[in-house]
């Protein structure tokens, strides 16, 4: 009797584990046109709650609440975004990847892939599942998202660095205010003559805490730190004439007074003491709020030729996001990147109120978009100008050479004494051991 | 049931679920940490702890193959040297003139306390905008004094006692009400003798107040070196580490290692073991002594 019934046991998880198996394999089974594949799309995520994460906990952060809000009201798919916006986002990303969990859709640096691809899906079939038209995103970006044929992220916000000015400094130093400098010889000179130590004034407003401002400006003269060497990285700091101009320029103008030895330069541009700098376009916020009459340009080019610097941010999906899930998030993606009755989208507001540069041309296109000054200036780099920002955009340490060798380089020649050919010596063993590591 | 409250209801027994709900916070935030932290020491692992690979000593090698590493270490023995003693003796004259319960007293007591229970942050923040090279109220002040611009937080040799001051006046209220405490609890009548005696108020400091409250000196010159050793937030807040690595400690180091670059688990879990050994060896010689006086 017992074996009888040991047997019947066995019989029963057979038949339930086949049928668990031969459901599954239903579930993902996939055929069938684009057409229905959007249908299921929007079947499968109704109803569902995802969670976002970012680290947006700037002013920005909260319009993005808002527009998460409006979302969650306004879809009618039932879909309920639940964002959580943390400071320690890289920390909580981690630690939540590491323990096995995570969030369904996160937004961050398309530089993420280096560190968390492994967690990240590809979401190459968004716009096959949605309405979303990817000829109307601009390709350069789509590429800074993606590795190969996989694309990691859907971009959200494209972040480049330009030129400020302060137009009454300009005009106080006799110079015209509606001229910033074209050449970094121009910036020297221009920053000598608005520099007033009666006042506290300084002509320009390098940081040396700042490695993405300092990237941004080095890589003009001197070209990419790190590139591609016949399938191995390869590092360019020791003999790179142009980052060894880029110092001695940095030391020229600190050692005479016209640029100030300070972390926290923005403070300064906000308090309208500098007379140039180079930021992001959080850099306009400061600036508007302290009413400072400024211009804003491209960043003057150098011997290194056209370049378009960028850092892309983007909508991702993590490998913790069921189907459904991922569907979900598709579909946030999707209305971020509508336009409503009104002709407007989210990621117009977004790019208007905030004053990042948009990434569709449809928003470039749009008249909103082209009355802003500060807009029309961002977008109107060389398109075909490189965006990779300061080593080969496929290179994994990009985090490793802003945050270690630029900082200990700009460092050496600014306290520690050392000559500027020194420094880039010293920079370059500290990047051959990041790229040899890369390079295994 | 009756059985089971009769078995925890005798004091011995019942003293264990009191002490349950700590040590299992204990065993989970601090012991399970710490072992898992020792294992890593020994792993080439990354951030999100997949693809580990076993290395032995390696990590502990390279650390002390490390200059900036070496170099957090000094920092972190200058900061210590500065701020424990400024701050248990600072702490402890505060605490000596405002330890009776008089309303000034008590006024001042809070005034003290204020910057403990607001935010490293904040206070991070505030200090750095008071200090700023160009735009800070103190800088201007004294400029105009005729003191001459003191850039505080750029200059090499000067930002690490800048900052160990920011770190003194955050916490140093908190160890000023432990002592306040502690002579509260001094016997009234040691004092009437001495004064009896003759004994001045300095006199009763030193042969009476100091001798009582021994142990919370100890106390606080242990938690407070512990603490100084593993200084993380003001630093962050206000320096970053900088100028030129003079103000960046251990903790600061070992957090970059783990989430700003390389993402290093492995290599970060080796620096905190070896912290950790720095503090323990401190804080043992500390304890011996202390049982050794008394």
């Amino acid at each position: 009797m017992n074996k009888m019934s040991k047997w019947k046991r066995m019989a029963a998880l057979g038949i339930s584990t086949m049928m668990i198996v031969s459901t599954a394999a239903c579930g993902s089974g996939s055929g069938g046109n684009s057409k229905s594949e959007k249908t299921d799309a929007k079947n499968q995520s109704k109803g569902t709650t995802i969670s976002f994460w970012n680290s947006f906990t700037g002013s920005d952060g909260d319009m993005l609440v808002e527009l998460v809000n409006r979302y969650n009201k306004e879809n009618e798919d039932g879909i309920t975004v639940e964002m959580d916006i943390s400071s320690d986002f890289d920390s909580q990303l981690s630690t939540a990847f590491a323990a096995g969990t995570g969030p369904t859709m996160i937004l961050s640096s398309s530089a993420y892939r280096f560190t968390y691809g492994d967690y990240m899906q590809d979401i190459s079939d968004v716009f096959d599942k949605t309405d979303l038209d990817k000829d109307d995103f601009i390709q350069s970006y789509l590429d800074y998202c993606s590795e190969g044929d996989k694309l990691y992220f859907v971009p959200f916000q494209v972040v480049g660095y330009y030129m400020y000015w302060n137009k009454d400094l300009f005009e106080a130093a006799g110079l015209d205010p509606e001229a910033p400098p074209t050449t970094w010889e121009e910036w020297q000179t221009y920053a000598e003559k608005i520099t007033d130590e009666s006042k506290n004034v300084y002509g320009s407003g390098i940081s040396y805490d700042y490695p993405y401002q300092i990237a941004h400006m080095m890589q003009r003269l001197g070209g990419l730190s790190v590139t591609d060497d016949n399938g191995s990285w390869k590092a360019n700091f020791a003999g790179n004439k142009g980052y060894a101009d880029f110092l001695t320029m940095y030391k020229t103008l600190t050692e005479n007074g016209d640029n100030p030895l300070e972390a926290d330069t923005d403070s300064m541009v906000s308090a309208g003491q500098i007379g140039m700098t180079v930021g992001g376009p959080w850099v306009t916020a400061g600036l508007d709020t302290a009413g400072v009459n400024y211009g804003i340009g491209l960043i003057p080019q150098g011997d290194a030729g056209d370049m378009n610097s960028v850092e892309v941010l983007g909508f991702s999906v993590t490998t913790t996001a069921s189907d459904e899930e991922k569907e979900a998030a598709y579909k946030f993606i999707e209305w971020w990147n509508s336009e409503n009755e009104e002709g407007s989208s989210p990621a117009l507001e977004w790019s208007v109120a905030n004053g990042f540069p948009a990434y569709t041309y449809s928003v470039q296109e749009k008249d909103e978009y082209k009355q802003s000054e500060k807009l029309s200036v961002m977008s109107s780099a060389n398109p075909d100008a490189p965006t990779d920002f300061i080593v080969d955009s496929s290179f994994p340490g990009i985090n490793d050479i802003l945050n270690d060798v630029i900082p200990e380089m700009i460092n050496s020649v600014a306290f520690g004494n050392m000559s500027v050919n020194d420094a880039l010596e010293k920079a370059q063993t500290t990047a051959d051991k990041i790229v040899g590591e890369y390079n295994k | 049931m009756k059985k089971m409250m009769k078995y925890w209801n005798k004091p011995s027994r019942s003293a264990y679920l009191f002490l349950a709900p700590s040590v299992i916070l204990l065993i989970l935030f601090s012991v399970v940490p710490l072992i898992i932290a020792f294992g890593l020491s020994l792993f080439d692992v990354s951030i999100t702890m997949d693809s580990a690979r076993f290395i032995g000593m390696e990590n502990f090698v390279e650390a002390f193959r490390d200059s900036r590493f070496i170099n957090s270490l000094k920092v972190t023995a200058i900061f210590t040297g500065l701020e424990v003693p400024l701050q248990v003796l600072g702490a402890l004259v505060v605490a000596a003139l405002i330890t009776k319960n008089n309303i000034k007293n008590k006024f001042f007591r809070a005034v003290y306390f204020l910057p403990v229970i607001c935010s490293a942050t904040a206070i991070g923040i505030m200090w750095k905008m008071i200090l700023h090279s160009n735009i800070g109220f103190v800088t201007a002040a004294l400029q105009s004094m005729g003191l001459g611009k003191i850039n505080f937080l750029n200059t090499p040799g000067l930002t690490i006692f800048v900052v160990s001051f920011i770190s003194i006046w955050r916490s140093f209220g908190i160890s000023a009400i432990i002592y306040v405490t502690a002579i509260q609890q001094v016997s009234a009548s040691l004092y009437e003798a001495a004064e009896m005696d003759g004994a001045g108020k300095i006199r009763q400091f030193w042969h009476i107040t100091a001798p009582s409250i021994r142990p919370t000196f100890w106390y606080i010159l242990m938690t407070r070196f512990a603490g100084a050793l593993q200084i993380f937030d003001i630093i962050y807040i206000t320096t970053n580490g900088g100028p030129n690595y003079t103000t960046e400690s251990t903790v600061t180091y070992i957090y970059s290692r783990a989430f700003s670059s390389r993402s290093s688990m492995g290599y970060a879990s080796a620096m905190s073991v070896i912290l950790f050994a720095i503090i323990m060896v401190v804080t043992v010689i500390m304890y011996r002594k202390m049982n050794q006086e008394d």
